[in-house]
């Protein structure tokens, strides 16, 4: 019914009210976002064993790619296989009584792959691509790689176990490809308009940059 | 909750645009902590998730035996690709090895050894069945053992062999229901090689007696790439031309120029009368054709030929100045001229046919010998299926082994299979299903699916290179308790039966690599050490087998022109038979029945008919309008050793007389995709069999027709969804082209 | 609306047509030789195999439910119904990824777009399963899902869903689905191309069904690249992506070319390319 909603109540009130009105939109939509913040921020999965990304990534300063090595070849950045691990911790004394490396250790005794839970899990119709983005963030523009990953990954350096900060939904993945980039490499160039309108003056096509994929099959399968 | 997030989309959308930016506030299907994420444990480096690793492995789901590579991804093999190291299918791969990851993934695949107690199989674990399999075997005394296996090659042909030999026996039968025996054995009689290479792209002219070799003959894959070559035009070649003459039209007949319809069993008086007429245009070629066939020819005049073949004056006239204006040709000989009592005769006249048109030595060359004989394909026919119901019979065999066949399903009704098999003492089948002939053993152990074996393969027709393809794994077995790779067993029976010879070999695996590396010489050479040689042979897939300099290529003639043996008597069936029809059992994707339990394959519309998931009885159109047939009637077609009742097809790629029927269909046991669909044609073979090679006359029997009185309605893809359209209906969707009027030589 | 704004607004429909060059860089194209293709349906299988589609039974396919993306028509010529001495034509048919799609301008929601390098998307979580587009679809290469094929058709039994491709989705009840030319291949390809900093090479990628046709009758490639096999093959045939009647029919010069497309007259602008088949009439 057109008296409940926001846009009846424009229709039939006059302007004050349609102002009282929209201000309370406005702030509910605000009320909306600080719930919302809290909906999609981290809460911390229970892992299997409780990596610290803070002594690794943060005191140590080690390049999340040395164990995340896939980002940069695929689309899957991928756990790191216990060998990576083990190609370290075998030869370090000093923590090897600690529980949870004694935990790693029963696991590589068992040759059995650690279950963890996947903290950024997209659906299944998402087709995200790990190699593109660090090519172009890491190796084409240089930035630094906490920077790069914690874009998405938010501050993983004083995390213990990954925690899930962004949304990762597509309104969030567009907000940053919507960005101009006018001295980006085009991705696919396309001119624009690409189909002739019949009554429409003949028009000048024009080489339209990409900013990042503008069509749905870049990112949904 | 994801399936309602499309909604909620929309939803938002209608709250205005304020929602919409703050990112769908929590209504996003992004899951975090739910799925549970499993690393490697100690990958290889190029161990990359995400990104597939290409395997080499040879398909096995034909006798062409294509190099393939498979797409891994996580350790599991997702599809298969053709090898482009092999030059018998140079990269391509049909459908049949498509669907060899069904064979693989098939949820109708045993998982356990059975064994007969009280009359009932029942499931054992392996270590309880291997030692009742040793110790049956071990008891077998005076060589009272046979061994029946589909066409084999490479170390297991190896193996069957010494296994057969072990247990003191000389039965090691080899049999395939679709036998191209009398094609080896008058090809080696008529042109010097039991399989010459046929070098289809550079005849102007293919001639094929029935023989598909588009689809279903010798080496499809193979056959298609040079097809696809012949059919290209250039500045020295133009387009060839095909034609086909059979009496039920294959999928090679549908591709032909010109088809002409025969009728069944005079084949070889059409090829008689080509020679006469082509020699009566030039006496002088007759110095260089088989003294027997100039001789056998005078007999078969224009007028004969037509009377006796059905064939027109026309077509007849036409084929003939088509041979004499274009060279090179080559003529091809198939199962539907073969298939009959002078079947041999047929197939002689044929193939013959390349000397009077100068083909041998141009077109029809010796293929590469190989140095290794042991390991050559022995392809198998259906003689070793007679023999077997022989010993059975008389009792001789105490243990049988049975492996890669299924006689109680494919053996016409008349050898009585099903009540002669248990008359063997211990019957041991190898099996991937729960089939017909696995039903009656006494023993049935699971075997590994070809996709989880190792092996050798040494393919019957062989391209430009002598190719010997591995088979490798292409992941870990699915059922590492419930099945084993056959070369494995037989290799314990060996170890058994001649430890001193067997015990160095730990299994299959390690037996394969000492072979081929014992004998890295013959091939083209690999530089580097044992190891190198082994892991770069089985990346590649294909090891080219060195040949002697005089066998390689030779593309030459054979030094004496052969002798023939004609003998035509019997070749017509007496007029008033009560049973007017021939029969054309003809074969298709499912082969022999054993690709009858894959999903793909039973969902692919027959090339033809495109018809699914059924069998079908093709009836010519005049027939159909004679006796009052339409589309889906309930025909009974009943020959003198057997009828079955299957639904009625109006096919125009018929010879008037001749009723087909798919082979492939009516199992009663396998699983669940191919249990209780359509009939089984081999039941009601009769038993008529080829004079001189003593093979099964496949399209020697004689069949009735009639109506049941019940009609269905066909499944087809050119069905009533499709407005049933045979036709274009005057749209230009394939378009046709006459030949002189096309441009091809200045295509790309 | 009077007679003439009708009869004015009729002609003026669908006047639109692809400006060419609308693709510089990647146009993915296909040309088939209808020649060289036996009809042997391997590439029907390969696109099962490559694209998770689902196995319907014999009920459903009777109701003209198959999912087959890629399908093989078998046609009889009409002279010679009854006695086919020139044996039967074969059509490979699968989608014409159109340039001037019917089904793109219907879709209630936009779940089917064009994708920069011209090929015609569909994306399945935005489909609601309305239909329309595959009712406007000329060819009718485009297939529902009718039912759950996992859960209620039970379409893979264990352990067949270890054969499905990880590349794309298994689709749910209500979805649109149809030929793709294998883009989860081509976004593979681009990825690999773009880290090597180069443009795709031809043959580099290629569809699951032009890889395993015994007889290459496919041919797949980039359109915009000059040099591409592809873009040579329509070139020679002088068949112009973006032309609604080539200049070769109009004014009948080179009778001997062989390419076309299939409905071209109704202006789809389809990225397939058929050359004739051929028959030596003197055989």
């Amino acid at each position: 019914m057109m008296s409940h909603t926001i846009l009846g109540s424009l229709a039939r009130r006059g302007t004050v009210r349609a102002a009282r009105a929209w201000l309370l939109g406005v702030l509910g939509a605000l009320g909306l976002a600080l719930v919302s913040g809290w909906a999609w921020a981290g809460d911390k999965v229970e892992q299997p064993i409780e990596f610290p990304h803070d002594i690794h990534a943060g005191k140590m300063g080690i390049n999340c790619m040395y164990c995340h090595t896939y980002a940069r070849r695929s689309k899957v950045a991928g756990i790191p296989p216990l060998r990576k691990c083990m190609g370290c911790h075998e030869n370090i004394e000093s923590v090897k009584d600690k529980p949870r490396i004694k935990k790693l250790f029963e696991y590589w005794e068992k040759k059995e792959a650690i279950p963890f839970k996947k903290v950024h899990d997209l659906p299944d119709f998402v087709r995200f691509n790990h190699e593109r983005h660090i090519q172009r963030f890491y190796f084409q523009l240089g930035r630094p790689v906490q920077e790069v990953c914690g874009y998405c990954h938010g501050n993983v350096a004083g995390m213990t176990v990954a925690e899930k900060v962004e949304p990762l939904s597509m309104g969030w993945c567009i907000s940053c490809h919507q960005k101009d980039h006018p001295d980006a490499p085009a991705g696919t160039r396309v001119n624009f308009p690409r189909m002739s309108l019949a009554d429409s003056p003949a028009q000048e096509p024009k080489a339209e940059t990409s900013h990042g994929p503008n069509d749905c099959w870049q990112c949904h399968k | 909750m994801k399936n309602l997030q499309r909604r909620d989309f929309l939803r938002v959308l209608g709250w205005g645009g304020a929602s919409a930016s703050v990112a769908a506030c929590g209504f996003t299907s992004v899951d975090s902590g739910v799925e549970t994420v499993k690393s490697y444990v100690e990958p290889e480096d190029f161990n990359v998730p995400g990104v597939g690793i290409y395997y080499a492995s040879t398909c096995t789901q034909c006798e062409g035996l294509c190099g393939v590579v498979g797409r891994v991804r996580d350790g599991r093999i997702l599809k298969l690709e053709g090898n482009v190291a092999s030059t018998i299918n140079n990269g391509k791969l049909c459908g049949l090895g498509q669907a060899s990851v069904q064979h693989h993934y098939n949820p109708d695949r045993l998982r356990a050894p059975l064994l007969r107690k009280d009359g009932e199989l029942k499931p054992i674990t392996w270590a309880e069945a291997m030692p009742i399999l040793l110790d049956r075997t071990a008891a077998t005394r005076d060589g009272r053992f046979a061994f029946l296996t589909g066409p084999v090659s490479g170390h297991f042909k190896v193996l069957a062999g010494n296994t057969t030999e072990a247990l003191g026996s000389r039965q090691h039968l080899v049999y395939d229901p679709l036998s191209t025996r009398i094609n080896r054995v008058a090809a080696e009689q008529v042109l010097g090689s039991g399989a010459p290479r046929l070098l289809l792209e550079q005849a102007q002219v293919i001639v094929s007696f029935g023989a598909d070799f588009l689809d279903t003959w010798v080496s499809p894959v193979h056959f298609a790439g040079q097809y696809a070559r012949f059919r290209r035009a250039t500045e020295d070649k133009p387009r060839g031309t095909l034609v086909q003459i059979e009496p039920r039209m294959t999928l090679t007949g549908a591709n032909a120029d010109r088809w002409i319809a025969i009728r069944p069993g005079t084949e070889g008086v059409l090829a008689l009368g080509i020679a006469h007429a082509l020699l009566a245009a030039r006496p002088s070629a007759a110095g260089a054709v088989p003294p027997a066939l100039v001789t056998a020819a005078t007999a078969f005049d224009r007028s004969r030929v037509l009377t006796d073949t059905g064939v027109s004056a026309e077509a007849f006239d036409r084929l003939v100045k088509l041979l004499q204006d274009r060279s090179p040709a080559v003529v091809l000989s198939g199962p539907s001229a073969e298939g009959h009592v002078h079947g041999y005769s047929n197939a002689q006249a044929i193939l013959a046919l390349n000397w009077v048109l100068g083909s041998v030595g141009k077109t029809v060359v010796a293929p590469v010998k190989s140095p290794f004989p042991q390991i050559a394909a022995e392809s198998g026919d259906t003689a070793a299926l007679r023999q077997f119901a022989d010993g059975l019979a008389a009792g001789r065999f105490d243990t049988v082994f049975i492996h890669d066949v299924n006689p109680v399903y494919s053996a016409p009704a008349f050898l009585k299979i099903p009540e002669l098999l248990p008359k063997a003492g211990f019957k041991v089948v190898f099996a991937q299903y729960r089939d017909e002939t696995a039903n009656l053993a006494d023993l049935v152990l699971p075997v590994d699916s070809s996709l989880e074996d190792w092996g050798t393969h040494v393919a019957p027709y062989q391209g430009e290179n002598l190719e010997l393809t591995l088979q490798q794994p292409l992941m870990e077995r699915l059922y590492p308790d419930g099945t084993r790779s056959v070369g494995d067993v037989l290799l314990e029976v060996l170890k058994r039966q001649r430890p001193q010879e067997y015990k160095g070999f730990a299994d299959y695996y390690a037996y394969l690599r000492a072979a081929l590396v014992a004998n890295r010489a013959a091939f083209a050479p690999i530089d580097g050490d044992d190891e190198y040689f082994w892991t770069e042979a089985l990346s590649r897939g294909v090891l080219h087998v060195k040949a002697g300099a005089e066998a390689h290529g030779a593309e030459h003639a054979p030094a004496r022109l052969p002798a023939l043996e004609l003998d035509f008597a019997g070749a017509t069936t007496p007029a008033g038979d009560p049973y007017p029809f021939t029969l054309a059992p003809a074969v298709r994707a499912l082969r022999d029945g054993r690709h009858a339990n894959l999903p793909w394959l039973q969902e692919t519309p027959d090339s033809l008919t495109t018809i699914v998931w059924d069998s079908w009885a093709e009836v010519h159109p005049a027939t159909a309008k004679r006796l009052g047939i339409v589309d889906g009637d309930i025909l009974e077609i009943a020959s003198a050793s057997g009828s079955l009742k299957v639904q009625a097809y109006v096919f125009p790629g018929l010879h008037p007389d001749v009723i087909g029927l798919p082979l492939g269909q009516g199992h009663e046991s396998m699983g669940r995709y191919a249990n209780g669909i359509g009939v089984n044609p081999f039941r009601i073979l009769d038993p008529v069999f080829d004079r001189r090679t003593g093979e099964l006359a496949m399209y020697a029997t004689r069949v009735r027709v009639s109506k049941t009185g019940t009609r269905t309605n066909i499944v087809s893809d050119e069905g009533w969804k499709s407005g049933n359209l045979k036709t274009q209906a005057g749209r230009k969707l394939v378009a046709v082209l006459p030949a002189d009027k096309a441009k091809l030589s200045e295509e790309v | 609306m009077s007679l003439d704004a009708t009869l004015n607004d009729w002609t003026k429909l669908r006047q639109t047509h692809p400006l060419p060059g609308s693709h510089p860089d990647l146009k993915w194209a296909m040309a088939i030789d209808l020649d060289a293709c036996t009809g042997c349906n391997a590439c029907v299988v390969a696109c099962y195999a490559e694209n998770n589609l689902p196995v319907v039974g014999k009920e459903k396919f009777a109701a003209g439910q198959a999912m087959h993306w890629m399908r093989i028509e078998r046609y009889w010529n009409e002279a010679d119904e009854n006695a086919p001495e020139q044996g039967a034509q074969f059509l490979p048919m699968m989608c014409q990824q159109c340039e001037a799609a019917p089904c793109e301008t219907v879709c209630p929601v936009g779940a089917t777009n064009h994708t920069n390098d011209g090929l015609n998307s569909q994306v399945y979580n935005r489909c609601i399963g309305s239909r329309y587009c595959s009712a406007n679809c000329p060819y009718k290469v485009r297939y529902f899902n009718w039912y759950n094929y996992p859960e209620q058709v039970k379409a893979w039994p264990e352990p067949l869903p270890m054969q499905l491709n990880p590349d794309l989705t298994v689709r749910t009840k209500g979805v649109m689905e149809k030929c793709t030319f294998c883009v989860q291949r081509l976004t593979d390809a681009k990825n690999n191309a773009r880290t090597e900093g180069r443009p795709i090479r031809d043959g580099e990628v290629t569809t699951a069904c032009a890889q395993a046709c015994p007889t290459s009758a496919i041919t797949f490639g980039n359109l915009s690249d000059a040099h591409s096999q592809v873009a040579q093959k329509w070139r020679l045939q002088r068949v112009e992506l973006d032309k609604d009647k080539q200049l070769k029919d109009i004014d009948g010069s080179h009778p001997g070319l062989r390419g076309y497309r299939i409905f071209e007259d109704l202006r789809p602008y389809p990225s397939v390319m058929y050359l004739e088949r051929v028959r030596d009439t003197q055989a």
